[in-house]
C-alpha cells in the first residue's frame, strides 16, 4: 500500500533537519505503483568474473575429476543406443557423437601426458640443483628429440612401428615429389 | 506546450520573461501601488492604516495571523440548528460565498442548489440529469463530487464523475463553460484566493491548472500514485492535495513546477484543508486527524480515532473522517464523520497539539463542512451515504444541509498576533 521512497529527489534542507521531500512535478508517474521493493537479479558469467580467479589446470583437474566418470557413463550409453538404433540418419549422428567423445578423451590424455613430462623434467632439474650441480635448461629441438624417442619406444611396444614408418615414408615422398621440377618447365 | 502558452501570454502582457521571484516582486510592487492610491483617496483617516494593513497581510501570508477563537466557542444549542432540505440524494459538497450570504450545495443526483442563509430559501435549483442526457440538460449528469467559489464570489466551479468541470456564474446560476481534459472523476476544486485561477484534482492522479477568466487550460502536474481525494488552496500560487491510499499529502508549487511530499497517515487520506498559508489539516479513513506544518515531513499533531470506534461486521473499527473544516487563520477546527456528531477541536500552541472542545449532534454522514468567513456559523452537508460510495446507509438521516450558529463567550474576538510562531 505504501510507496518506497522515490529515487530522484533533491533535498533542499540542511543536513540535520529533515523536511518534506522536494520533487519535480512535471514527471509522469507510471501507472503501476511499487509496493514492495524488488531486487534486480545481477547476472554474472563465471568465465569473465574476477571472483572465479585465474585458470590453474591442476586445480581444475582435481576439482572436476568427477566429470570423467560421468563422461564414461555417457559414452557407454551412446554405444548402447548405437547398437539398438535402426534409423540411418540417427545412426550417423550417434556415430559422430561417439567419435567426438573418444577424440576428446584422447586429447585430454595427451595433454595430461605433456603435463606429466614437464613436471618430471622440472623435478629432475630441481634434484640436480639440490645436489649442487648447475641446473640446465633444454632447447626446444632437444625436447622434440626426446619426444620422438619416447614415441618410438611406445610404438615398438605396441607393435605398430612398421605401419607408422611406412606411412611416414609415403608422406615424405609426396612432399619431395612436389619439389621436383614439373613437366611445364621443360 | 501549455507552459509555453502561459509564458507567451505573460510576454504579451509585460514584454519581458520573468522568474517566479521576479513575479513575486512585481506583484508586491503592484500591491503597494494600490495601497498608496487607496490612502490618497481616503485622506481623513488617522493612524498608519497602510502600515497596519500591511502588517496583517504579512502575518496572514506567513501563517502567523491567528485569531484565538477556539477557547471562546460555546457548544451550540441543538434547537438553533437549521436543516434545509431539497436534495434527493446525499449532499456531497458545499461552499459559502465570501460575503456569507449564500450557500451553494451539490449532491449525488447531480443537482445544484443555491440557498440564502438568512431565510433558508432556495434561490436557484439546477437539477441533475440521468446518465446520457448531457446534451439536453444544463446541469450535471452524474454525481457532483466537489465545488469551489472564487474569492470575489463571481465564479462557481463544480466537478463531477463524468470528468467535466463546469463553470457557473454565481449570481445568475448560468453555465458559462465546461472544462474537459481530465481522464477520470474530478475529486477536488479550488480557486486561488484573489484570482481566477482554478486548481482541479482528479482520480486520474493529476492536478490541472485552469484560467477561468480566459477559459484556458494552463498546465498539468504529476506525482500522486493513487487517486487524489482532496484539494485546497489559499492566496499563494500553491495548492495541497491528499493522495488517498498512497499515504502522501503533497504541496504543489506551481511557478517552480515542484512538489513537497509529506507522509504520516496510516489509512487512506480522504480530506485536506489549509488552515493558513503554513499549516494544514487532514483526515483519514482510520479515524485520524493530522495537523501539518510546511517544514516537517511528518504531521505536527495527530489525533487517533478522532470520532471513536464503530461496530462493523463484528469488528471494532474507527469511524472514517469524511470532512474537515478549519476556521481560516484561527485555531478552531471541525471534523465530521458518521458517528452522529460533528466535533470541534482547538489547535494548540504552534499547531503542535489537538484538543477536543465539544460535540455537535448531527445524524448521518457529514460529507462536507464549511465555516463562514467571519466564524459565526458552520454549515454541514449531510447524507444517508458516504459521498464517495455506499458502504453504509443510515436510514434515519436526511439528505440536507445544516446551518449551525456558533456563539462566542466574549463580546467580540480581537485579532491576537502571537509573538513567536
Amino acid at each position: 500500500k505504501k510507496t518506497s521512497k522515490p529515487t530522484k529527489a533533491t533535498v533542499k534542507q540542511q543536513q540535520g533537519k529533515k523536511g518534506p521531500l522536494e520533487m519535480s512535478a512535471k514527471k509522469r508517474v507510471p501507472f503501476l505503483r511499487q509496493v514492495v521493493s524488488v531486487k534486480k537479479k545481477v547476472h554474472r558469467d563465471p568465465r569473465f568474473d574476477d571472483l572465479s580467479g585465474e585458470y590453474k589446470p591442476e586445480i581444475f583437474m582435481k576439482t572436476y575429476s568427477f566429470l570423467d566418470s560421468i563422461k564414461k557413463q555417457e559414452k557407454e550409453m551412446v554405444q548402447k543406443q548405437l547398437k539398438k538404433c535402426r534409423n540411418m540418419e540417427q545412426k550417423e549422428k550417434l556415430q559422430q557423437l561417439l567419435n567426438r567423445m573418444t577424440q576428446q578423451e584422447q586429447a585430454q590424455k595427451k595433454q595430461q601426458k605433456l603435463r606429466e613430462r614437464e613436471l618430471s623434467l622440472k623435478r629432475q632439474q630441481r634434484e640436480l640443483a639440490k645436489q649442487g650441480k648447475k641446473p640446465f635448461f633444454l632447447k626446444k629441438s632437444e625436447k622434440r628429440k626426446l619426444e620422438l624417442a619416447e614415441k618410438y619406444a611406445e610404438l615398438k611396444r605396441s607393435g605398430k612401428l612398421e605401419s607408422f614408418l611406412s606411412k611416414k615414408r609415403k608422406r615424405n615422398a609426396i612432399k619431395d615429389k612436389r619439389r621436383l621440377p614439373s613437366q611445364k618447365n621443360l | 506546450s501549455p507552459s509555453l502558452g502561459r509564458r507567451r501570454r505573460e510576454v504579451a502582457e509585460d514584454e519581458v520573461e520573468e522568474t517566479p521571484q521576479e513575479k513575486k516582486l512585481r506583484l508586491a510592487k503592484q500591491y503597494l501601488e494600490e495601497l498608496r492610491q487607496y490612502e490618497e483617496e481616503e485622506e481623513a483617516r488617522p493612524g498608519d492604516l497602510i502600515g497596519d494593513r500591511l502588517k496583517e497581510d504579512v502575518l496572514e501570508q506567513k501563517g502567523r495571523l491567528q485569531r484565538l477563537v477556539a477557547k471562546e466557542v460555546q457548544p451550540p444549542d441543538p434547537t438553533s440548528i437549521r436543516e434545509l432540505r431539497g436534495h434527493q440524494l446525499p449532499v456531497t459538497c458545499l461552499v459559502i460565498t465570501p460575503d456569507d450570504k449564500v450557500i451553494f450545495s451539490a449532491s449525488k443526483d447531480g443537482s445544484l442548489i443555491k440557498w440564502e442563509v438568512d431565510s433558508g430559501k432556495r434561490l436557484c435549483v439546477v437539477p441533475g440529469g440521468k446518465k446520457g442526457t448531457e446534451e439536453q440538460n444544463m446541469g450535471h449528469a452524474s454525481q457532483v463530487l466537489c465545488m469551489a467559489i472564487s474569492s470575489d464570489g463571481k465564479y462557481l466551479a463544480t466537478g463531477d464523475r463524468n470528468k467535466l468541470i463546469m463553470i457557473w456564474d454565481a449570481a445568475t446560476c448560468k453555465r458559462l463553460h465546461i472544462f474537459t481534459g481530465h481522464r477520470d472523476a474530478i475529486s477536488g476544486l479550488s480557486f486561488q484566493k484573489g484570482t481566477h485561477q482554478l486548481y482541479s484534482a482528479s482520480h486520474d492522479r493529476c492536478v490541472k491548472v485552469w484560467n477561468v477568466a480566459e477559459n484556458a487550460y494552463m498546465e498539468t502536474l504529476f506525482g500522486h500514485q493513487d487517486i487524489i481525494t482532496g484539494l485546497d488552496s489559499l492566496s499563494r500560487e500553491c495548492c495541497v492535495t491528499s493522495g488517498g491510499r498512497d499515504g502522501t499529502v503533497r504541496l504543489w508549487k506551481i511557478p517552480e513546477e515542484s512538489q513537497l511530499v509529506f507522509c504520516g497517515h496510516q489509512g487512506s487520506i480522504d480530506c485536506i484543508q489549509l488552515i493558513n498559508e503554513e499549516h494544514m489539516v487532514s483526515g483519514a479513513d482510520d479515524g485520524s486527524v493530522a495537523l501539518w506544518g510546511l517544514t516537517k515531513k511528518k504531521p505536527l499533531a495527530l489525533a487517533q480515532h478522532a470520532h471513536g470506534m464503530q461496530e462493523a461486521q463484528g469488528l471494532q473499527q474507527p469511524y472514517w473522517i469524511s470532512a474537515v473544516a478549519p476556521l481560516r487563520n484561527s485555531d478552531l477546527l471541525a471534523t465530521g464523520s458518521h458517528s452522529g456528531s460533528v466535533k470541534l477541536w482547538k489547535c494548540g500552541e504552534g499547531f503542535r497539539k489537538l484538543e477536543p472542545l465539544c460535540d455537535i449532534p448531527l445524524v448521518g454522514f457529514v460529507n462536507s463542512l464549511k465555516f463562514s468567513a467571519a466564524g459565526d456559523f458552520l454549515v454541514a452537508g449531510l447524507g444517508q451515504e458516504h459521498r464517495l460510495g455506499r458502504w453504509w446507509r443510515i436510514k434515519e438521516a436526511k439528505n440536507s444541509i445544516c446551518i449551525i450558529p456558533l456563539k462566542q463567550r466574549a463580546t467580540a474576538p480581537s485579532p491576537a498576533i502571537p509573538d513567536s510562531s
